[in-house]
């Protein structure tokens, strides 16, 4: 069997165990598995935008426009559960878009700031719009449309395996060196017949359908909204510790960096019995990782197996 | 509209600097006769506006200064500026100090502790990638903050002064005590900031730094002690911030964030790393905000939403601000 063959075999293998584990499983564990399943989408969705040089610090504006989209829809179109996903995904891929032709060129800071003020942003225009949003008071889904727990989180790690395997291919395909080239110098890039522009809004498209979808699935998990939970800083922090924490710009690292964050925050809460610390906890993962472990546990396990033939790679962009 | 109800609005928790505001708008609810009304009103609103844009100088000017001189988005510049609020609290409570007195020592308190960041972490993201400095002073903000969770819990206190409830009134234009002491605080500091920069030889130093830092390592400026410098008077600047907000807002962990994002929005409004273009984004935000918040249905709430408002149309319109030099494109 070829490295590529053996692959593929082990995705569906811990697709087919990890899909249906919900169903076998307790309340605590349906519970990690969405989370889980969200975060690897997070994770995976944050890792395809910086890998074309575009950092983002509002993950959150949309995951908090899939949450509405999904809830809204549900409620006053009495959209199923799966069928809401649709407008969830749709919203996240304008607003992408939107973001992509509203930001043109900008990269680094402009392009992080940019990303915040939309998420704070949509953020006031949710509490100032109570006709559509609820406000403050936030928004209960429809429960007549709600399905079990176990599906949700069942979804939720299929919908994780499924953008895994989009990002493969966006990994394997040609394009992959065309975002990579973007990164270190977009101008240059165009040079050799990329069209930046295209490929920004191209990414940023995906990157924010994807997350999106996970804020969808989520708000049908927890039933409840309001905009403080919709664009909460917290998950711009949870999209970026997946990638840092286990390797960036790879295809795996945030996938391990997503498995390694819940399990680090399980760990702190279980130790320490607080639960506030996580959020300390992943500050500390975040300063520790970009100064001692740049390129996440992925890049040290793959630099432990080989050794590296000239100076390891350092991360693309060098101060201006 | 009754007056009393004006004169004490610190009853009212976090309504914050928009205090007056709010109570204003109900005064043109009130008040839609009479062309006095109207002229008292407009006067109002500039008086506001002005005293906002002072705020937002004093808290946007520090920012300015260290991103010109180190080059790194202080992503810490909230989390200082909700220290210097704490300390406030809590030299007003146990010392009984008032926060003018405090002001000074609360200032260089943060300092050395934003120093110490700088010290200890900061330092090391100088000649890192774009994206490995945002991160990692995005992780060094988040541990302050909760650190201060942890420290100070979440609860949301408040500093009580003989001027932060009071206000006179001129020709039915109310001067609200507590946020003219902050105002004034303002311009002593952001003055005394300015002449430091362009009189002594150590502001000048900093301005040749931030102008070429290679240029001025062969002038023989030390350029680390220079970084140091300026990363310290930006949390200085941030930690005399929370002074002047501590008697004016409540006081909570999380209070640093959301004066973070207009922070960032001004500067970039103002042009990245310039103090002159931060004064002036300052004003022109305080200036549409309370516009909002005067003229808007519901502005009070809109208002909010304003600086990122700005901030889109600067970045469609003018990447580069007001009097910035060069704009982050590759």
């Amino acid at each position: 069997m070829s490295a590529s063959q053996l692959k593929c075999t082990a995705f569906l293998v811990f697709a087919v165990v990890l899909v249906p584990l919900p169903f076998y499983s307790t309340p605590v564990i349906t519970d990690w598995c969405l989370r889980l399943g969200t975060l690897m989408m997070l994770s995976i969705s944050w890792n395809l935008a910086a890998n074309a040089g575009l950092v983002s610090l509002g993950h959150s504006a949309f995951w908090g426009l899939g949450t509405y989209a999904a809830m809204l829809s549900a409620n006053s179109l009495g959209f199923g559960f799966v069928v809401s996903l649709i407008p969830a995904i749709a919203i996240g891929m304008g607003v992408g878009a939107l973001l992509a032709v509203i930001t043109g060129r900008l990269r680094g800071f402009f392009f992080a700031i940019s990303t915040l003020a939309l998420s704070e942003g949509l953020r006031v225009i949710a509490v100032m719009t109570p006709e559509v949003t609820g406000g403050g008071e936030g928004l209960y889904i429809d429960q007549a449309n709600r399905p079990d727990s176990q599906t949700i989180a069942s979804a939720a790690i299929f919908c994780s395996f499924v953008l895994l395997a989009i990002s493969w291919v966006m990994f394997r395909s040609r394009y992959h060196y065309a975002f990579r080239a973007m990164r270190s110098n977009e101008a240059a890039s165009q040079m050799f017949g990329i069209n930046p522009a295209a490929f920004r809004i191209a990414v940023l498209m995906i990157s924010g359908g994807m997350a999106s979808l996970a804020g969808g699935l989520n708000v049908w998990f927890g039933g409840f909204v309001d905009p403080a939970i919709a664009f909460d800083l917290h998950i711009t922090i949870l999209a970026q510790v997946g990638p840092i924490l286990g390797g960036i710009y790879t295809l795996l690292g945030p996938v391990i960096g997503a498995v390694a964050a819940i399990g680090i925050s399980e760990l702190t809460r279980i130790w320490f019995g607080v639960s506030g610390l996580s959020l300390l906890v992943y500050g500390a993962i975040l300063c520790l990782c970009i100064l001692y472990l740049p390129n996440g546990i992925w890049g040290a396990i793959t630099r432990l197996r080989k050794k590296p033939a000239g100076p390891p790679a350092r991360m693309a962009e060098g101060r201006p | 509209m009754p007056k009393d109800c004006r004169s004490n609005p610190g009853l009212v928790p976090d309504a914050g600097w928009r205090k007056t505001v709010f109570f204003t708008s109900l005064l043109i609810a009130g008040a839609s006769s009479g062309n006095i009304r109207k002229m008292s009103l407009f006067v109002q609103f500039l008086l506001d506006a002005i005293l906002l844009g002072g705020l937002y100088a004093l808290m946007t000017v520090g920012l300015a200064l260290g991103l010109g001189v180190t080059r790194i988005i202080n992503f810490a510049h909230g989390e200082f500026i909700m220290f210097g609020a704490y300390a406030t609290f809590f030299g007003a409570g146990a010392l009984a100090i008032d926060p003018i007195i405090a002001l000074p020592f609360v200032a260089v308190l943060v300092a050395v502790g934003g120093a110490g960041v700088f010290k200890l972490v900061a330092r090391r993201a100088l000649a890192a990638p774009r994206i490995n400095q945002i991160l990692l002073m995005f992780g060094i903000s988040l541990i302050l903050q909760n650190l201060a969770v942890l420290m100070f819990t979440g609860d949301a206190r408040s500093v009580i002064t003989s001027y932060s409830m009071g206000a006179t009134d001129i020709a039915d234009v109310w001067l609200p005590h507590g946020r003219i002491v902050a105002f004034a605080m303002a311009v002593v500091l952001v003055i005394g900031l300015v002449v430091w920069l362009k009189r002594s030889e150590l502001g000048k130093a900093t301005l040749a730094v931030a102008q070429n830092e290679k240029a001025a390592t062969l002038m023989g400026i030390n350029v680390n002690a220079v970084y140091l410098l300026a990363f310290g008077i930006n949390a200085g600047l941030a930690g005399a911030t929370g002074v002047a907000v501590s008697f004016l807002l409540t006081i909570t962990p999380f209070m640093g964030f959301q004066m973070l994002v207009k922070a960032f929005a001004i500067v970039i409004l103002g042009g990245l790393g310039s103090i002159w273009g931060a004064c002036i984004g300052a004003f022109v935000l305080a200036f549409a905000e309370t516009a909002v918040a005067y003229y808007v249905p519901n502005g009070i709430g809109w208002a909010e939403g304003v600086a990122f408002l700005v901030l889109l149309a600067v970045l469609i319109i003018r990447p580069r601000g007001i009097l910035g030099q060069q704009v982050e494109t590759d």
